[in-house]
């Protein structure tokens, strides 16, 4: 079972790197994936992670990358804010999900026999929500300053060059932002979580929508994060 | 009074197999080659646009293709990727017995269902002690009732997991006979994918068969006839092969030219070096004189005439050349041939196959020795 899924996540990621990306070819000194897309109009193109020089040119479908010269000096921002501030939300997020995930569980053992034999967890639950929020609040609040440091290497240190990654990038950090924000106000207004015993309102029509709004909001957060530490991962190491 | 110029309709062909290669194949042929998955889904849309199957009879649904169009597709496909262009060809090699020696209830039980949806099917002959020589196949057909029951083991069996049925080989008695096998008849087990040195799209896998019944009216011709319908089948299928290794050669030639135009060294462009250069004339010249052995080879079937001889003079000649063109073409990329990143080291690795499959390069030549035999003089 766990293979389908491997297989399933895998041919999903696949379809939509062949959308995304378009043609693609390895960069023949890093091996970084490129896309074709990103050569400039003479068929141009400076890799991001080596600095080669490729020239490109497509035959019969086929790719073919020629190396004309190797970018050595490249300008590097003094403070590596960039590299230092990507793990923060990449290391504070996943325990805020996985908090939520928790409170969730508890929320819906049954009010008798099922909370008692948990009570220590289920009164450790006021803590456990504000800690949540917390974390959540820290990640996304140093989202954004891994997203305008890598902004500002993006502009100096690739000289604003057009990437298909740095786009991808961009986006995943926008939506990353904007999902987090509905998911801190979500877990700050009340209606996910009871005031008092930290449990999720999973009783109420209204409740259960926003419990589920709420953890939908940190689940695609958690799979734009990956990609994002992936995408920022092939940045660094090329493959 | 001789013509080298294609018709308008082999023009279009060439023009939309080249348009599906460019799309399709090419752009994923380094994908499936470090895979190993079978291409299903080029395959579909292959399969959608009529470029599978084709040559199935117009009575059964097909279109009857001749085998110099075949060729010129095929030639295409294997330009993008020689692998995937054997996952789409594959079927013809074991379609061709049923049309050659099929009755009518054979071809429309075995034949018609694939124009009608995307299936596979794969000629089950080879053996891990009979390769090249298929009169030594050891799988045996023994005769009980009504029914034949099989026992055996076929070896390197392309499209092997993915066949609907087989076009087995086996002895019974002294003589060889040909069945057709559903793949889902009791007995059948398809082992894992064979990790070949190229060609890695292409499913090619060991398939035994364990007291597997047949009955009678699977069998194909008579008792006795299957090692003559097993080789005929070969007249047909080998300029298909020559246009295959073709393909790599075109290929190695493009991105040869391609990299030679652009790179610089020693304040020039690479293909101002005569000793680059000419390997490219080489190869060009060499492509058009295993293009027009293919072609010859395919018109001459096409028109009814006795082919063998120029089948395995194609044969040879073709994959030879695209082992050499490859082999040059990285060459002409220096290091980066030798990288995985480039698509010269792919073409290497998939041009070998072509020495080797449906009959070796050495048997081959055996069969124009053979006919050479019978000439008093060579016009």
């Amino acid at each position: 079972m766990f293979e389908d899924l491997r297989k399933v996540v895998t041919r999903a990621a696949d379809r939509f790197k062949r959308r995304f990306y378009g043609s693609t070819f390895r960069c023949p000194v890093c091996h970084l994936v490129l896309a074709a897309i990103d050569a400039d109009g003479n068929g141009l193109l400076v890799c991001p992670v080596c600095g080669a020089v490729l020239e490109i040119e497509q035959v019969y479908g086929h790719i073919v990358p020629v190396v004309l010269d190797m970018e050595i000096f490249r300008p590097q921002p003094k403070a590596r804010l960039h590299p230092v501030s990507t793990h923060l939300p990449i290391g504070l997020f996943p325990f805020a999900l996985l908090g939520a995930a928790v409170l969730f569980l508890v929320s819906l053992l049954p009010a008798g026999g099922g909370r008692l034999a948990l009570a220590g967890l289920v009164g450790g639950a006021p803590v456990l929500a504000d800690a949540t929020l917390v974390l959540l609040v820290l990640s996304v609040g140093f989202s954004a300053l891994t997203f305008a440091s890598g902004y500002r290497d993006w502009r100096v240190r690739y000289r604003g060059r057009p990437y298909r990654q740095i786009t991808l990038k961009i986006v995943c950090s926008a939506i990353f932002l904007a999902v987090g924000a509905i998911a801190i106000a979500l877990h700050a207004s009340g209606l996910v979580f009871a005031t008092g015993s930290g449990l999720m309102q999973l009783g109420s029509p209204l409740g259960l929508a926003a419990a589920l709004a709420y953890l939908g909001a940190l689940g695609t957060n958690m799979i734009v994060l990956a990609t994002l530490g992936h995408v920022g991962g092939t940045l660094v190491f090329g493959r | 009074m001789m013509d080298f110029s294609l018709s308008g309709t082999q023009r279009e062909l060439v023009e939309s197999a080249r348009e599906f290669t460019r799309e399709w194949i090419s752009p994923n042929a380094s994908t499936y080659d470090r895979s190993g998955e079978f291409p299903r889904d080029i395959c579909r849309e292959a399969f959608k646009r009529g470029f599978m199957n084709s040559h199935i009879p117009v009575e059964y649904g097909g279109k009857a293709q001749p085998v110099l169009d075949h060729c010129l597709a095929l030639e295409e496909f294997a330009t993008g990727c020689s692998g995937i262009a054997t996952a789409l060809d594959g079927n013809g090699l074991s379609q061709y017995p049923v049309i050659l020696a099929g009755t009518d209830e054979q071809k429309r039980r075995f034949l018609a269902p694939m124009i009608e949806e995307l299936m596979f099917s794969a000629y089950a002959v080879t053996e891990p002690e009979a390769g090249s020589d298929v009169a030594r196949v050891k799988t045996i057909a023994v005769k009980v009732g009504n029914d034949y029951v099989l026992n055996g083991v076929k070896w390197w069996i392309t499209n092997g997991s993915v066949a609907s049925w087989y076009f087995v080989l086996a002895r019974t008695g002294e003589s060889l006979t040909g069945f057709i096998v559903p793949a889902d008849s009791a007995g059948i087990v398809r082992g894992p994918k064979e990790i070949n040195l190229g060609q890695h799209a292409s499913n090619t896998v060991r398939v035994t068969f364990e007291d597997v019944k047949v009955p009678e009216r699977c069998r194909l011709g008579a008792e006795g006839e299957g090692f003559n319908i097993a080789m005929a089948t070969f007249n047909h299928t080998r300029p298909g092969v020559a246009a295959g290794a073709n393909g790599i050669t075109k290929a190695a030639l493009n991105i040869a030219l391609s990299y030679a135009k652009r790179r610089r060294t020693f304040d020039k462009k690479l293909i101002s070096n005569q000793g680059i250069s000419f390997k490219l004339a080489e190869m060009m010249t060499r492509l058009d004189a295993a293009r027009f052995l293919t072609y010859k080879a395919a018109w001459l079937y096409d028109h009814g005439e006795d082919n063998a001889r120029e089948a395995a003079e194609a044969k040879w000649f073709a994959a030879d050349v695209a082992m050499s063109a490859a082999i040059e073409c990285a060459q002409v990329l220096g290091g980066y041939g030798y990288t995985q990143e480039m698509p010269a080291e792919k073409l290497i690795r998939d041009a070998k196959i072509y020495q080797i499959y449906e009959g070796a390069t050495e048997i081959q030549k055996m069969i124009i020795v053979a006919k050479l035999l019978r000439m008093k003089e060579v016009h």
